[in-house]
């Protein structure tokens, strides 16, 4: 392990230097990012500012309902682990679009590490720091121009559990990335396969209530990024649904097993390309 | 043989390949019901390489070269059959396994693109585990061998070709292998550069004691550097053996050359009406006066062709040349299986 982060030490500082010499490129990357989470944003003020809520009703009855300031919550806190995934693992959306087909994969395996954590060592994503600061930003926003009639609920203590559980919420990002980066072995390409799942992150960034039961079911067990934003925001806000903590250590444990399985099997299907 | 350093048998890679016919349609009906054919890319090799031993891996364009170095190198997991390497099954113990190896992929680099040379090589000591001794040794021993000096702080992707090859043979070895897979070494390099590197991996091998698996279409490159080469042709071994035996055996053309007084006397050269050769075991070039006949020792001797062209016409020069390994390897790879 101790090799892994030296050499991913080294892999940071080439990165961070790479950083300086293609600055442009940088730059615009971190400008548009900011331009797409401000239009995002700006979409839910508009929405907040014509009604009062977000309202949840199973037959005109009022089941749960969501200011903006929690929604907004949900929404900053949804860009932390899906931004710690992205700052060091996204080596592995490569996997699927070209390393794989392009037979660039050989050299992960004549080295005498595990492929898997050479991939992810390989890559540190700066862009990734737009996402963080946007998240951060949000939930501080958020908690400071809250209500206090809302703000009262909160009980700062849930964050131990919920830090304890972070590590394990990034890993269902890491896990859904590698499971079907990993496709790839047998079809060549799959980088819009791993396209397709992580999109559905987007669900997750709201209250999970609002949706029926088969986006619900997805988002919670299948490809659960529900865990990794509205359930653990919405128990540091309200200390409601505890025992989804649990479900996302037991879930992203599930799926880590079953991601290193497919790309273990992927391995040995592996066919390289011509030369 | 249990004790040898690579010990190849009934290797076997299949591939499926999916059928598709032409067209839209074609594609179409492939995403429904595809059909699937079985490509064998190798097709059942078996070979032993003593440690030391430096020999050449040679076959005409698919013939399964580089699948088999794929499988030695535990990249690809063989269909049939297995290969051992100083005792470890490449795809069983991988990670260990490599440790013992070095492969350069003369097409495609193993360096990072971004990173100075020198930087790639701390990398590789942290891979490795190399201790600083150690790497301090290699270091010093590989840039004499290949002479890195020049470029050793820039980033690999303003390497020339050259340059990048010496590179990439040196982070194949700086930790000490004991298997070298070189698939091309010197493809797309000039002359000066060839010989340099050839020099180097003589070098080595002399120095080291590395075992040296070298594929190549350079012939130059198997006869200056491979005592034994394995020849393989449409996944299946066609010749295993030393160079000299190569030659022995199928050295039989010789090429015979000389300088007619007029161009018309050519018409009186009738070889192929006296000693009825085959297509494969004859042929004469011209130019002007200039004549290159090129025959088969066994069907017509030397001194019969000799006697029967001055026989026939007045020649200012004549010399008779022996066959280069070009022309042998050209004559295996069109007999194919038979040639064994």
């Amino acid at each position: 392990m101790r090799k892994y982060l030296r050499l991913h030490r080294i892999f940071v500082a080439q990165d961070l230097k790479k950083l300086m010499e293609y600055k442009v490129d940088f730059l615009m990357g971190a400008i548009g990012f900011v331009l797409v989470q401000a239009v995002k944003i700006l979409t839910l003020g508009i929405i907040f500012s014509a009604i009062p809520a977000l309202v949840y009703k199973v037959n005109g009855e009022v089941l749960d309902a969501w200011t903006f300031n929690e929604v907004l919550f949900i929404y900053g806190f949804s860009l932390i682990p899906k931004g710690v995934d992205h700052l060091l693992f996204d080596n592995l959306w490569g996997m699927g679009y070209w390393v794989v087909a392009k037979g660039d994969f050989d050299k992960y395996l004549t080295r005498p590490v595990n492929s898997w954590f050479y991939v992810l060592t390989e890559k540190f994503c700066v862009d990734a720091f737009g996402d963080l600061f946007v998240g951060i930003v949000l939930v501080a926003y958020s908690v400071f121009s809250m209500p206090a009639e809302i703000a009262a609920d909160i009980n700062w203590l849930r964050l131990i559990p919920v830090a304890f559980v972070l590590p394990f919420a990034i890993m269902i990002y890491t896990s859904i990335k590698t499971g079907t980066a990993a496709i790839s072995f047998w079809t060549k390409r799959s980088g819009h396969i791993t396209h397709m799942c992580y999109m559905t992150n987007e669900f997750a960034s709201y209250p999970a209530k609002i949706y029926n039961n088969v986006v619900k079911t997805i988002i919670t067990y299948i490809l659960p990024f529900a865990l990794t934003a509205y359930y653990p925001a919405i128990y540091i806000l309200r200390g409601e649904s505890p025992w989804s903590l649990a479900v996302t250590v037991g879930v992203s444990v599930a799926l880590f097993l079953l991601s290193q399985l497919i790309w273990k099997l992927g391995i040995r299907a592996y066919e390289s390309a011509g030369s | 043989m249990e004790n040898s350093m690579i010990h190849v048998e009934n290797l076997h890679k299949h591939f499926k390949k999916a059928i598709k016919e032409p067209g839209l349609k074609g594609s179409i009906k492939a995403l429904f019901k595809p059909d699937y054919s079985v490509v064998k890319a190798v097709d059942g090799i078996d070979f032993d390489v003593q440690a030391g031993e430096m020999i050449g891996f040679i076959g005409p364009n698919g013939a399964g070269k580089s699948t088999v170095i794929k499988m030695l190198t535990g990249i690809l997991t063989p269909s049939e059959g297995f290969c051992r390497i100083n005792g470890h099954i490449p795809t069983q113990s991988r990670k260990e396994y490599v440790k013992e190896i070095g492969v350069v992929f003369g097409q495609r680099t193993q360096l990072w693109w971004d990173l100075a040379l020198r930087e790639t090589y701390m990398v590789l000591k942290e891979i490795y585990d190399i201790p600083q001794e150690d790497y301090e040794k290699r270091m010093a021993f590989l840039n004499e061998v290949l002479d890195l000096e020049d470029f050793i702080s820039s980033p690999v992707r303003t390497l020339s070709l050259g340059q990048r090859m010496r590179a990439d043979i040196a982070a194949a070895l700086l930790h000490n292998p004991k298997v070298l897979f070189l698939d091309e070494p010197t493809v797309g390099l000039d002359v000066v550069v060839k010989d340099n590197i050839r020099k180097a991996i003589k070098r080595i091998n002399e120095e080291s004691g590395t075992t040296v698996i070298l594929t190549t279409h350079d012939l130059e490159d198997i006869e200056l550097l491979c005592n034994r080469i394995v020849m393989i042709d449409k996944g299946k071994k066609v010749f295993d053996g030393e160079l000299s035996t190569l030659r022995e055996r199928y050295g039989q053309m010789r090429e015979l050359s000389f300088e007619l007084n007029r161009a018309e006397d050519l018409e009186k050269l009738t070889y192929q009406e006296k000693f009825n050769f085959a297509e494969d075991d004859f042929s004469v070039k011209a130019e002007g006066t200039g004549v290159k006949v090129r025959f088969n020792t066994e069907i017509a001797s030397v001194e019969n062709m000799l006697s029967f062209t001055l026989s026939k016409v007045h020649v200012k020069d004549i010399s008779v040349k022996d066959a280069d390994i070009e022309e042998i390897i050209r004559r295996l790879y069109k007999g194919g299986g038979e040639a064994k």
